[in-house]
C-alpha cells in the first residue's frame, strides 16, 4: 500500500494543538512572577518550592497507586465482564451492563455524596480502600465499552477453532482471544487512568485523614489561588514520564 | 505499551516505599507522639509551619483538603465528629457545625497563645462564648480598578453598575456575596430574610449583566494584572496581590458598607488526637509564626501579637485599618432565603450569556 | 459444553458482584433521596415528598438541561468529526509510529486537567497567544475578547473529548483488514465508495463508543464552562454542585442528577435508533 502524506500530517497538526496548553505550562513554570499573566523572568524558584513540598510527593505517590489499582481492577472486571457477557446474552446481563455505566452518567458531586454516605453505611474505613471502590467504579465502563466494541465486530471461528484444535479454554483465552482485545483494553486504560488521576470531586468525598491525592491538592488551593508551582510540578511530572518511556525504549530496544 | 504499565507500576511501587520512607516517625521527646490530621483547604500554612511543628513535638502531620466547606460537614456528618484532629473551615459553616453537636468545647485554659488572639474577631454570631472556635485570618471583599482602563472613579458596590463599565467586571462567584453587596446598594443588610426585598435584589442584580465578563473565584486578581477587565470584586488575598503586582491599581472600601468574613479553626467532637491539636493551635498562634502564616496566606491577621513581626509592607495589607472591622458577617438565612438567593443567582448568570 | 458453562459465571461474577454492591446501591440511595425533603440545618428529613421534581419543571432549571444537552450535542458533533480520521490514520500508521502516537496521546494525561485548562486560558485571554498570532499576521488590530466566551468553551470541551473519540476509533479500527478494502477496490468500487461500503461500516462500532463516551461526560463537564466561558453559562453541572454546597440542599442535587442520568441514557438509546445499530448490539 503506498504511504500518503496527508494523514501525516493531519495527525501531527491535531497533536501539535493538543500540546499547546502543555507547552505554555512548561514555559510558565519557569516564570519568576506568581502571577500567570505577567512574565517576570526566568526562574528556577517555583522548583525549589516544590522540592521542599513533602506533602506533594506523598499525594502525588497516592494518585499513582490509586489510578494503577483502579485501573488493574477495572481491567480485571471490566475484561472478564465483557467476554462473559459477549458470549451469552440476556437481558439481566443487559441490565447489569448497563448499570455498570451509571457511575459516568451521574454528576461526581451527587456520586462522591452518596458514595460517602454508603460506604459509611457499609462501614468501610475511609482512606485507599474506599477511593480505590470508588475509582473503579467509573473506570469500569471504559474498559468495558471498548473492549466490547472491539469484540462486536471479531469472529467467533477463531475461539472456536482453537477450541475445536483442543485447546484449553484458558490457553484459548491468553493465546487467541487476549491479543484480540489487547488494543481495546489499553486504550480504555488510557482513559480510564486518566479519569482516575484528575479525579478530585470524588476523591474528596470518600478519602479518609491520612490519604490525599494531588488532584485534590491543586484544586482545593482555592483559598489562596493556583501557584505557578504547581506549573513546575506539572512540568517534572512531564519530563519524568518522557523519561521513563525513553529508558524503556532503549532497553525493548536492546532485548529485541 | 505492557512495557509501559509495567514500568507505570513499578514507579508507582518505588513512589510507595519512598513515603514509605518519609512515614519513618522522628521522635523527638515531647509529651506527644502519633499523628495530627489536619483538614481545611490546601495552602494555608507555609512548608515552614507545618515542618517546624513536626520537628519540634515528633508529631507527624496529615494534612488533607477540602474545596467547599460543606465537604467537610458532610463528611463529618459520617465520621460523627472522629478522624480529624484540627479543622479550619469559614464562619458560616461553623454555626452549623457547633449547632450539630460536631466541634468539642475548648480548654483554653491548655493555650499558652491565647491571649494572643485579636479580640476583635472573636465572640461572633458562630461562637459568641468563644467555646469551640479559634480564629484564623479574616477577609474583606474588595473592588479594585484599573484607572488606565476606566474613566469612571468608583467609590462603591453601585458604580460596578455604570454602563461605562460594560463587559469590563470580574466578580466572585459566591453567590451570597454578590447578591449580598446588591442588597448594599439598596441600603439593605446581606442578612436580610424579608422574601421581597431579596427578590428586589434579584431585579437590580440582573441589571447588572451586561458589565459581567468572568465570574470567577480563583485567581480574579490576574484578570486585573492583565487588562482584561477594568474592575473587579475579590477576595483579600487576591487583594494582596493584584496591589503587588500592580501599584496604579487602585482600591475602593466601598461606601456602602463592607462584607467581613472569619476563617476558624475548632477540634472534632471525637478527634482521635486532640492533644496534638491543642500543641497545633499553641504552635501557630506563637507570634513569630503567627506572622509567617497570615504572611502567607495573604489574609487579615487575626493574631495581635504577631502584628510586631510582620514586614511593613504586609502591615500594610493584612492588619486591619481601624473601624473596618465595622463590616457585616454573611450569616446563614432561612430555607427559603437560600433557595431565593441559590435561583436569583442562577437567573443572573443566564443573563450574563 | 458443561465446563464451558461454569466458564460463563466465572467471567460474569466479579462485574455482577462489583456493581450491584458499589455501583446498585448507591444509585438506589441516590433516588431514594432525591424524594425526601432536606432537614432545617443540614442534612435530610425522612419526609416523602415530589417537590423536588416539580421544582426542576420551573423554567429556570429546565433550561439549563437545554442548554447542558446543546453544549454536549455540539461538542460531541466536533469531536467526532475530528476525532474519527485521526484514530482511524493512527490505526493505519505501522506499529513503530502506532506506539509512539498512544504515547503521546497518553502523556498529557500526567498533568491536572485544570492545568491543562489554564493553559488555554494564556492562549485566549486579551493580547495572549492567540491576539499575537493574529496581530502578527495582520488580521486583526485591537485585541479580541476571546476568553470567556461560547467558541472558547467548545474549544475546552473537544480538547477534553478528544482522547475518547480517537482511542475509540483506534481500537476498532485497528482490526480492520486491509485486503478488504483492496478487494472491494478491486471489483471496482471507487475509493470513497470503497471507504463507506467496508472501513466505515467496520470501524463503526468503534465511532458509536466514541460518541457515547463523549456524550456522556461532556454533560457533567461544566467547570469547562466555569473556566473558559467565565462561570456565564449555567449547566446542570453546576447547580447541582451549587445545591449541594452552598444551596446544602442534596434532596434537590439528587433530583436533578437522576433526571440528567435517565436524559443521558434516553438520548443514547435515540441516537443508538437513529443510527440503527441494533445489529451491532449494545456496545455501551
Amino acid at each position: 500500500m503506498k504511504t500518503k502524506k496527508w494523514p501525516f500530517v493531519y495527525v501531527g497538526v491535531i497533536t501539535a494543538i493538543t500540546y499547546i496548553p502543555i507547552l505554555l505550562t512548561v514555559v510558565y513554570s519557569f516564570n519568576e512572577s506568581k502571577i500567570s499573566s505577567v512574565w517576570g523572568g526566568f526562574s528556577l524558584k517555583w522548583y525549589v518550592e516544590l522540592f521542599r513540598d513533602r506533602d506533594i510527593g506523598e499525594a502525588l505517590a497516592n494518585s499513582l497507586i490509586l489510578a494503577v489499582s483502579s485501573c488493574i481492577l477495572a481491567v480485571v472486571i471490566g475484561t472478564t465482564g465483557a467476554l462473559g457477557m459477549h458470549r451469552k446474552k440476556s437481558r439481566i446481563n443487559d441490565g447489569v451492563a448497563y448499570l455498570s455505566m451509571l457511575p459516568i452518567m451521574i454528576p461526581e458531586i451527587i456520586l462522591g455524596m452518596v458514595f460517602l454516605s454508603v460506604f459509611s453505611f457499609m462501614g468501610l474505613p475511609f482512606g485507599m480502600v474506599t477511593l480505590v471502590i470508588a475509582h473503579t467504579t467509573f473506570c469500569i465502563p471504559y474498559i468495558y465499552s471498548m473492549v466490547k466494541a472491539r469484540l462486536a465486530g471479531m469472529d467467533p471461528a477463531l475461539e472456536e477453532a482453537a477450541l475445536d484444535l483442543g485447546a484449553s479454554p484458558v490457553r484459548v483465552f491468553f493465546d487467541v482471544t487476549l491479543p484480540l482485545i489487547l488494543p481495546a483494553i489499553l486504550s480504555g486504560c488510557v482513559l480510564a487512568f486518566a479519569m482516575s488521576f484528575d479525579d478530585v470531586v470524588i476523591s474528596i468525598f470518600v478519602t479518609g485523614p491520612t490519604v490525599n491525592t494531588l488532584p485534590v491538592k491543586i484544586y482545593t488551593k482555592m483559598k489562596t489561588g493556583v501557584t505557578p508551582e504547581i506549573n513546575a510540578l506539572a512540568t517534572v511530572m512531564l519530563a519524568a514520564t518522557i523519561f521513563i518511556l525513553f529508558v524503556a525504549h532503549l532497553l525493548g530496544r536492546r532485548k529485541s | 505499551m505492557k512495557k509501559l504499565f509495567t514500568l507505570i507500576l513499578a514507579l508507582s511501587l518505588t513512589a510507595g516505599i519512598l513515603t514509605g520512607c518519609g512515614n519513618a516517625d522522628t521522635k523527638k521527646e515531647s509529651g506527644l507522639s502519633g499523628e495530627l490530621n489536619l483538614y481545611t483547604w490546601d495552602g494555608m500554612f507555609p512548608q515552614e509551619i507545618l515542618r517546624g511543628f513536626e520537628e519540634e513535638t515528633g508529631v507527624r502531620i496529615n494534612y488533607s483538603n477540602f474545596s467547599y466547606d460543606e465537604e467537610m460537614l458532610a463528611k463529618l456528618e459520617e465520621t460523627k465528629g472522629g478522624d480529624y484532629d484540627f479543622v479550619i473551615a469559614d464562619d458560616y459553616i461553623l454555626e452549623l457545625v457547633i449547632k450539630e453537636g460536631l466541634a468539642q468545647k475548648l480548654d483554653t485554659a491548655k493555650l499558652e497563645t491565647y491571649d494572643n488572639l485579636n479580640p476583635v474577631y472573636m465572640s461572633q454570631f458562630y461562637d459568641p462564648d468563644n467555646g469551640y472556635t479559634i480564629p484564623y485570618g479574616a477577609g474583606i471583599p474588595l473592588i479594585v480598578y484599573d484607572p488606565a482602563l476606566t474613566d469612571v472613579e468608583i467609590t462603591g458596590y453601585a458604580d460596578l453598575w455604570n454602563p461605562a463599565l460594560k463587559d469590563n467586571v470580574a466578580i466572585t462567584a459566591n453567590y451570597r456575596v454578590i447578591n449580598g453587596i446588591t442588597l448594599k446598594t439598596m441600603g439593605e443588610s446581606f442578612n436580610t430574610e424579608d422574601l421581597d426585598t431579596i427578590k428586589a435584589a434579584g431585579d437590580k442584580l440582573i441589571e447588572l449583566a451586561p458589565n459581567i465578563r468572568v465570574i470567577e473565584d480563583n485567581n480574579t486578581q490576574d484578570l486585573l494584572i492583565s487588562g482584561e477587565v477594568a474592575a473587579a470584586f475579590l477576595y483579600t488575598s487576591q487583594v494582596s496581590t493584584a496591589l503587588q503586582a500592580r501599584d496604579d491599581l487602585k482600591v475602593v472600601y466601598p461606601e456602602e458598607g463592607l462584607g467581613f468574613g472569619i476563617m476558624a479553626g475548632f477540634i472534632p467532637s471525637d478527634a482521635p488526637n486532640a492533644e496534638a491539636a491543642y500543641a497545633f493551635i499553641d504552635y501557630i498562634n506563637r507570634p513569630e509564626n503567627a506572622a509567617k502564616c497570615f504572611e502567607y496566606i495573604g489574609y487579615y491577621c487575626t493574631n495581635k501579637a504577631a502584628e510586631a513581626f510582620l514586614s511593613e509592607e504586609s502591615k500594610r495589607m493584612i492588619v486591619l485599618p481601624e473601624g473596618a472591622s465595622e463590616g457585616e458577617i454573611i450569616q446563614n438565612v432561612s430555607q427559603e432565603a437560600e433557595d431565593l438567593h441559590a435561583q436569583i443567582w442562577n437567573r443572573f448568570k443566564a443573563a450574563c450569556d | 459444553m458443561n465446563k464451558k458453562k461454569d466458564n460463563h459465571w466465572m467471567l460474569l461474577a466479579p462485574i455482577y458482584l462489583f456493581t450491584i454492591l458499589f455501583v446498585a446501591l448507591p444509585i438506589l440511595y441516590m433516588f431514594l433521596l432525591s424524594f425526601l425533603s432536606r432537614a432545617q440545618v443540614w442534612g435530610v428529613d425522612f419526609t416523602f415528598t415530589l417537590d423536588n421534581y416539580k421544582k426542576i419543571l420551573e423554567p429556570l432549571y429546565l433550561d439549563t438541561f437545554v442548554q447542558s444537552l446543546k453544549l454536549a450535542l455540539v461538542s460531541t458533533v466536533l469531536v467526532a468529526l475530528i476525532g474519527y480520521p485521526y484514530g482511524f490514520f493512527m490505526a493505519r500508521m505501522n506499529d513503530r509510529w502506532k506506539k509512539r502516537m498512544m504515547l503521546l496521546i497518553m502523556i498529557p494525561f500526567w498533568t491536572s486537567g485544570l492545568i491543562r485548562l489554564y493553559g488555554w486560558i494564556i492562549v485566549f485571554r486579551s493580547n495572549g497567544v492567540l491576539d499575537k498570532i493574529l496581530q502578527g499576521m495582520g488580521l486583526t488590530e485591537e485585541p479580541l475578547k476571546l476568553l470567556y466566551s461560547y467558541p472558547a468553551v467548545v474549544v475546552g470541551m473537544i480538547y477534553v473529548l478528544l482522547p475518547f473519540m480517537i482511542l475509540s476509533v483506534y481500537s476498532s479500527a485497528e482490526k480492520l483488514d486491509d485486503t478488504l478494502v483492496e478487494a472491494a477496490r478491486d471489483l471496482g468500487a471507487s475509493p470513497f465508495k470503497a471507504f463507506w461500503t467496508v472501513s466505515f461500516k467496520l470501524t463503526l462500532p468503534g465511532l458509536l463508543s466514541g460518541v457515547v463516551l463523549s456524550f456522556i461526560p461532556s454533560m457533567g463537564l461544566f467547570f469547562i464552562a466555569d473556566i473558559l466561558g467565565g462561570n456565564k453559562i449555567v449547566l446542570v453541572g453546576s447547580v447541582i454542585q451549587e445545591q449541594v454546597t452552598k444551596g446544602r440542599n442534596q434532596p434537590f442535587a439528587a433530583a436533578l442528577s437522576a433526571v440528567l442520568m435517565i436524559l443521558t441514557s434516553l438520548m443514547i438509546r435515540l441516537y443508538r435508533k437513529i443510527t440503527g445499530t441494533a445489529k451491532l448490539e449494545n456496545i455501551v
